[in-house]
């Protein structure tokens, strides 16, 4: 679903962030990506997205070059940031019409989609109101309801549990684990190690732009834990 | 002391960058910003010295020179109101940095103070370009303005006038940002205010204007007249030598300021909470939803932002009224029209005055300028959007015409049936609003690709004072006075060259425009 073949990028000034990455993530797999600040993942996650542009190397979504035919890559993917700063001046309703105009989701699938996902989140109650009088967390799921009804194939995710409640966490981690059974693909950063294990077929390892260690989690982890293979490839053990 | 001077820095900071792009990134750029800055101080020098030399050919004479730094302090005053009371609800109630800096160990009053100070030293700056001229002209064409305690009683009251300014702003700010925060429709409950107080405005500035016509035939009448403004007046009579009222003049303004500084200052950390705070409902019943295109949804959210943003919305919507307003006030007064025409003697170049008036408005529109910057932090969201990038430049494109192509288009039908224009001369009419409506909506695209400012800490600085904005209002200016320009060199060689010259420039200025932003508009997104 998601390939990145020899990605590079390098911001001005010479700094190289992300060095020669090769990274592949298949139909219905949870992929986590881990790495220390600064390591390269949210660039990565951008330049997948198509937000960011990059210097070297080529990324297909579903066979479509990010670059050469961003429009068609975009349309089966969905991306959330570290902190979704979503527009103020609509309410609620107004901004999950927007994407879905944007996205092209019929009416009726749209409203079941609406439905579904706020009910479980405890939102719809709060939809006619300015999202400038929303928290953090209800911003956080107001972004997941946006991705979870366009029913992407693939979902890029920057940290996505900054923010949210215990209650709605878990409601996330169904509704990614339901994804990738329909044969969608998530793909998503994360500090919480135990999180990673647990959820995420496959893991790979980011460190100062290079990738050190990919692989599925059984075999990545061992008999050990994930923290563990983590500080010891970080030099920290 | 260092504290305020620090968060001073700050406030100015956020303020002048917005303006001259200048983060270091490129002197190139900067050095752009820093030329529009001294383009306005250039009109703006200019505009007074210009008035200031009608006042004083009249005022010289019969020896009431004060009455040009009232009438000059009046507009200093009001241009002041108008610049910064909108800006005051971004600047000292609406920063994002709020939360940073009342976090930190200074008073809540200092950090007001060095907000409001900020304001101060842009009312500062609009007394100057006012005042100084005003100075100069004076020391032109009279003997008052010769000696240097003229000039250091003229700098004390162009120091203390804005003080006053600020203290209004502030004041008037407030009271915009509790009504944003009150009232349930908060973008409605501003544009009232707004609404009003630009009508309040426009009404002193037509009797300022009758004040000043009057003045011919009894300048003195006129100075009594003024009872009411009696601070402006002490300050005219003391920069021409009256030391005391020069002093009570400069306490009128002094303690204003102190008192609102002082005063608001205590509550300030509690206003700023009470500003912020918008009440989350948890009534929302879903209903069955309707579903509509990409261009339509993109163009509904530029609508959305331009009319529940009532800073943007009067700051680039106001010539769309003015034009609405000058069509049908023409239609109205069409007898008075035709009266002021016939008594002009010779026949007045009707056409190329509609258009100009038409174009000029035109010109205070800029809509697209900033809406590449507004998106700022959200950018993300087009980007990850399945949308080309052709697409989100030319639905904002399209947005400005959307309403600037309408309200061209009545007026000067408005103006053609007003001022009774053969149909050939209607039809040239609106065929440069039409032009110049389109080359400028493209200018003001490419502008905001050019100068795009995402990091802003508040709207206000980029709507106001960012330099695509500046540009995208200055520039299509210039083009209209080379019109102007082929119009006059046209008309000394045929006739039909008057006309035909300046339409063909404009039309090849906006078909230029619209080749760029075709060519390079969606690469220059990309990058930003």
């Amino acid at each position: 679903m998601l390939r990145i073949e020899h990605y590079s990028k390098t911001y001005p000034g010479g700094r190289k962030a992300v060095d020669d990455l090769t990274l592949h993530v298949r139909p219905g797999e949870i992929y986590g990506f881990i790495g220390h600040n600064g390591a390269g993942k949210t660039t990565t996650l951008r330049a997948a997205a198509g937000v960011m542009d990059f210097t070297e190397g080529t990324i297909t979504i579903g066979g479509h070059d990010i670059r050469k035919d961003p429009v068609a890559a975009r349309q089966i993917t969905a991306f959330l940031p570290d902190n979704p700063d979503l527009y103020e001046f609509m309410k609620g309703i107004d901004y999950l019409n927007f994407i879905a105009d944007l996205y092209g989701i019929p009416a009726d699938q749209r409203t079941a989609g609406i439905a579904r996902y706020a009910g479980a989140f405890e939102l719809t109650g709060n939809l006619g109101s300015p999202i400038g009088s929303y928290s953090h967390g209800m911003r956080q799921k107001l972004a997941l309801i946006s991705a979870f009804i366009r029913q992407p194939r693939l979902l890029i995710l920057d940290e996505p549990f900054v923010g949210l409640d215990p209650a709605a966490s878990h409601l996330m981690k169904g509704y990614l684990a339901e994804l990738c059974q329909n044969g969608s693909a998530v793909f998503f950063s994360t500090h919480v190690l135990e999180v990673a294990e647990k959820l995420c077929s496959k893991i790979a390892i980011i460190k100062a732009g290079r990738l050190v260690k990919s692989g599925p989690t059984a075999e990545l982890v061992g008999d050990s834990s994930l923290e563990d293979v983590f500080l010891e490839l970080e030099g920290e053990k | 002391m260092k504290k305020f001077s620090a968060l001073l820095k700050v406030s100015v900071q956020s303020m002048l960058l917005s303006s001259t792009n200048a983060r270091g990134r490129s002197r190139k750029r900067a050095a752009t910003g820093l030329s529009a800055v001294a383009l306005i101080a250039f009109l703006g020098l200019y505009l007074s010295g210009f008035y200031s030399y009608m006042l004083m050919q009249v005022l010289a004479p019969v020896n009431m020179e004060a009455l040009l730094f009232i009438f000059m302090g009046m507009a200093a005053l009001v241009g002041g109101l108008l610049f910064t009371t909108f800006a005051v609800r971004g600047v000292v109630f609406g920063g994002r940095d709020n939360d940073l800096l009342l976090s930190m160990p200074v008073s809540s009053t200092l950090l007001m103070a060095s907000r409001v100070t900020a304001i101060y030293l842009e009312n500062l700056l609009f007394s100057a370009f006012v005042l100084l001229p005003a100075g100069v002209v004076c020391a032109m064409m009279s003997s008052a303005g010769h000696s240097l305690l003229f000039w250091v009683r003229l700098v004390i009251a162009t120091l203390f006038l804005p003080l006053l300014d600020t203290a209004l702003s502030v004041l008037l700010g407030a009271l915009v940002a509790f009504l944003s925060a009150r009232v349930s429709r908060g973008a409605l409950g501003q544009n009232i205010v707004m609404g009003l107080f630009l009508v309040a405005a426009l009404r002193f500035s037509l009797r300022l204007n009758e004040m000043i016509a009057g003045l011919a035939s009894n300048a003195a009448g006129v100075k009594e007249s003024l009872g009411w403004a009696a601070p402006l007046l002490w300050m005219g009579e003391g920069v021409m030598g009256d030391w005391g009222l020069l002093g009570a003049f400069a306490v009128c303004c002094a303690v204003p300021f102190v008192l609102v500084v002082s005063g608001l200052g205590r509550v300030y950390r509690q206003a700023v909470t009470a500003f912020a705070v918008r009440a989350v409902r948890n009534n929302y019943r879903l209903s069955a939803q309707s579903a509509s295109g990409q261009r339509r949804a993109l163009l509904r959210k530029e609508a959305r932002r331009f009319f529940g943003t009532p800073m943007y919305f009067w700051n680039a919507g106001l010539g769309l009224l003015m034009l609405l307003a000058a069509g049908i006030a023409s239609l109205v007064m069409r007898e008075r029209l035709a009266a002021l025409a016939a008594a002009a003697g010779e026949a007045l170049p009707l056409l190329p005055l509609a258009a100009a008036a038409t174009c000029f408005c035109l010109c205070t529109c800029p809509i697209a300028a900033p809406s590449v910057s507004l998106e700022g932090k959200y950018l993300w969201i087009l980007r990850e959007a399945p949308v080309a990038d052709s697409t989100l430049v030319w639905v904002k494109v399209g947005f400005q015409l959307l309403l600037t192509l309408p309200c061209a288009v009545i007026a000067g039908v408005c103006l053609s049936a007003a001022l009774a224009l053969p149909v050939w001369q209607s039809a040239v009419l609106l065929l440069t609003a039409i032009a110049f409506a389109v080359g400028h909506a493209a200018f003001g695209m490419l502008m905001g690709l050019c100068f795009p400012k995402l990091d802003a800490v508040n709207e206000t600085v980029v709507i106001k004072q960012s330099l695509a904005v500046i540009l995208s209002m200055f520039v299509p200016m210039a083009a209209l006075g080379a019109a102007g320009g082929l119009y006059w060199l046209g008309g000394k060689a045929a006739p039909w060259a008057a006309v035909v010259l300046p339409v063909l420039l404009l039309i090849l200025l906006a078909a230029g425009c619209i080749a760029v932003l075709a060519r390079w508009g969606p690469g220059m997104l990309r990058s930003i």
